[in-house]
């Protein structure tokens, strides 16, 4: 039989066959499950879900700061007035353009930090010049979806307003999460996906540090993703 | 087909060799202790629920192997409904053509690839190598190998067995770094090399945890974040996902997520897990234009409505490998198999076949730690036994092994043969023996040597023990009587 060019057909078939099916069931029904797993966030209240999320970031080295609804963006230019981590340099700052940082005045916020060089916020119409500003900046911002009590996760879709250059090429990734949108584990967030029409392109779930252990099981902070994570909970 | 490798060397000579590096099997041994302990504490933590979050895997991974066509149809047509181009590949041969074409097509030359045993298993980079297009593995310890021209002797660490000097040579020799040997040095230079590599390649290579069925989704963990650059900047992409990787809906995915970094490196999430269900949507600036999904079988069928199906739950996480005392000592390049371990021993014969594998499923000593390990339940050193027995039922066991067990069979089944045997074995055996023992002293005689090169072998007691026990019985027959005096 020639190479390549197969059907879904020329796949399937063999299976069919070793399972003794005379063709491909049209629809199979998911069967009543007969196991359901408990989980350590079972009977959690909400608050005690919150600081569950926050004692597990700091287990995976995640810094966490907590602020109101309106004083989001001197939170946010708090943390990145600081400058570069560890040595204070200028740095630069990549930003979602998600429209509660527009209303926070997050933009004015950043120009009046005099270690902020250059705050870029993300224009699809841009194109590649958004991609470089990730590349060079100190920081990225971006606004979760939401936030996994369990694992302190956080859910990042990609859409015109945040690529994925923001969370990815940066030195250091801040995450704002609403602590309403804080939830017990994955399995809630997928949930809420699964009721959309459309996915989208990529959901990222990140939990800290990009890291590795490949040299004899060191463990390095900071590999192709971002060395330092921040989370910001917005009450 | 590249799934075994260093076959020219035989099963006992690649122990042997490894077995002689002291480094190679402390570092696995590390490890093992490592992962192991992590593992333990976060099973520990999660009390009940960790047994019936493996029944739950277990019942919903089964529910897709008996169903296997049904799913693997509808993930294929949701994941073309997402704008993915669809290629299916029966064979690893399909697999390589097609993506051989996708290259032809786009006139490419440059792939960046994050870590993916599918494309280890049909040995696509010396494919695309052999057609001049330049692939650069990203995940740190796969392109230590990549540059070291080394193999991997663990599933989830693969560049245990260099230690930091002998990686910072290998790329001071070959990429021109001038830094020390501490791995954090080392691992920041690799950022730097090979981000540059991945904003300019044209094609992206990667792999898939899992699928998933309703949505036509792929996942991807990873904890370096060099899947995330694969996925984020080549505009082109390559999806390698294998029949077996498919999950029903997303619900399910939340409990194959729940076990899989648990399992494998004993954390409970890993940096990065993603869930991308086509290309970049419109007024996206990155993730690529372009993903093609290449789905192949390469002999999985056979193992479903088979006495092996339950292989088919595997997701790969390494468990079983952290767990084995035969994986501790011979290491991943033992087995010549790009899957070693206990996985491996039932995986690797389940695809490829009893003909070329030595004595590979003999690598096991049937402990069952494997199996209480596994996050899914599969019965591993019950199949590992399975393929024993279908190597003897299929007369490919070595010929010598039939006489042998005949004449073993005749002489335990005789009375008089036995009792000669027994009673002459005490007075040959003292003959050699040193301090009651046969030493490394007698490891001239044939088959004996196996055991006497490496461990002691106690004698054979002169008294019989039916005839002691008889005795005793007597002796305690007989104080019973002066008891009662």
């Amino acid at each position: 039989m020639a190479l390549g060019n197969k059907t879904l057909d020329d796949l399937i078939n063999p299976i069919s066959k070793q399972l003794g099916n005379a063709k491909v069931a049209d629809h199979v029904d998911m069967p009543e499950w007969e196991f359901k797993a408990q989980r350590v966030t079972d009977g959690k209240s909400h608050d005690e879900l919150v600081s569950m999320f926050e004692d597990e970031a700091e287990k995976i080295h995640i810094s966490v700061a907590h602020c109101k609804a309106a004083d989001l963006a001197a939170c946010l230019a708090k943390i990145v007035g600081a400058g570069v981590p560890e040595t204070g340099e200028p740095c630069t700052v990549v930003y979602a353009a998600d429209e509660r940082f527009r209303a926070a005045g997050l933009a004015d916020a950043l120009a009046a930090e005099s270690l902020v060089t250059k705050a870029t916020e993300w224009d699809e119409t841009a194109g590649e010049a958004c991609i470089e500003a990730a590349r060079v900046a100190t920081y990225g911002i971006t606004y979760a979806t939401a936030g996994i009590a369990e694992t302190a996760t956080i859910a990042q879709p990609t859409c015109p307003t945040c690529g994925r250059a923001i969370s990815l090429l940066p030195l250091c990734h801040i995450a704002v999460v609403d602590a309403a949108a804080i939830v017990p584990t994955m399995g809630e967030v997928m949930a809420d996906l699964a009721k959309e029409e459309k996915l989208p392109s990529q959901v990222c779930f990140i939990s800290g540090p990009s890291a590795t252990a490949d040299i004899e099981l060191v463990r390095v902070e900071g590999v192709h993703g971002p060395m330092y994570v921040n989370y910001v909970i917005v009450e | 087909m590249s799934i075994l490798y260093n076959t020219e060397a035989t099963l006992a000579e690649r122990v042997d060799e490894c077995l002689s590096d002291d480094f190679k099997h402390n570092a696995i041994k590390t490890a093992q202790e490592v992962f192991y302990k992590k593992r333990g504490e976060l099973v520990e933590e999660m009390g009940e629920g960790w047994q019936q979050l493996r029944m739950h895997a277990m019942e919903v991974r089964n529910h897709v192997t008996e169903n296997l066509d049904y799913y693997v149809k509808q993930f294929a047509q949701n994941a073309e409904k997402n704008g993915c181009i669809m290629h299916y590949a029966p064979t690893g041969d399909d697999a390589l053509w097609e993506v051989l074409d996708i290259f032809e097509q786009h006139n490419a030359c440059y792939a960046v690839k994050s870590k993916s045993m599918m494309t280890e298993e049909v040995g696509l980079n010396e494919i695309l190598e052999e057609a001049g297009i330049k692939i650069t593995e990203t995940d740190c310890a796969e392109n230590i190998l990549q540059t070291a021209e080394s193999k991997p002797s663990h599933i989830v660490v693969p560049a245990l067995h260099f230690n930091r000097s002998a990686i910072a040579d290998i790329y001071r020799e070959k990429r021109g770094y001038d830094g020390t040997d501490v791995p954090e040095e080392i691992t920041h230079f690799l950022r730097k090399i090979l981000r540059e590599e991945f904003l300019e390649a044209e094609v992206g290579i990667r792999g898939c945890n899992f699928a998933v069925a309703e949505t036509g989704s792929v996942t991807l963990v990873t904890n370096e974040g060099n899947g995330r650059m694969v996925d984020t900047f080549p505009k082109v992409q390559i999806v390698f996902v294998g029949i077996d990787r498919i999950v029903p809906d997303l619900d399910a995915l939340d409990t194959m997520m729940a076990l899989l970094p648990r399992s494998a490196v004993g954390a409970k999430m890993t940096a990065y897990f993603s869930l991308d269900s086509g290309p970049r949507g419109a007024g996206e600036v990155d993730g690529p234009e372009e993903v093609h999904i290449v789905l192949m079988d390469n002999g999985r069928h056979e193992l479903a409505n088979s006495e092996f199906s339950d292989m088919l739950r595997c997701m790969r996480c390494g468990a079983c490998l952290n767990i084995c005392p035969v994986y501790r000592h011979i290491t991943g390049h033992g087995y010549g198999s790009i899957y070693p371990g206990p996985m491996g021993l039932v995986l690797t014969p389940g695809l490829v076949g009893y003909d070329d594998i030595d004595n590979m499923v003999y690598a096991c000593s049937l402990c069952g730690a494997c199996t209480e390990h596994c996050p899914v339940s599969i019965p591993i050193h019950d199949l590992v036994r399975q393929h024993r027995i279908n190597i003897v039922d299929q007369g490919k066991n070595h010929k010598i092994e039939v006489p042998i067990f005949k004449a073993l069979g005749l002489f335990w089944s005789n009375m008089p043969i036995y009792m000669a045997g027994m009673t002459l074995g005490a007075p040959i055996m003292e003959l050699l023996a040193h301090d009651g023992a046969l030493d490394a002293d007698s490891t001239w005689i044939p088959v004996v040597k196996n055991w006497t090169s490496t461990r002691d072998f106690d004698i054979l007691s002169k008294s019989r023990f039916r005839t002691w026990f008889k005795e005793h019985k007597e002796e305690q027959a007989k104080n019973a009587e002066g008891g009662e005096q």
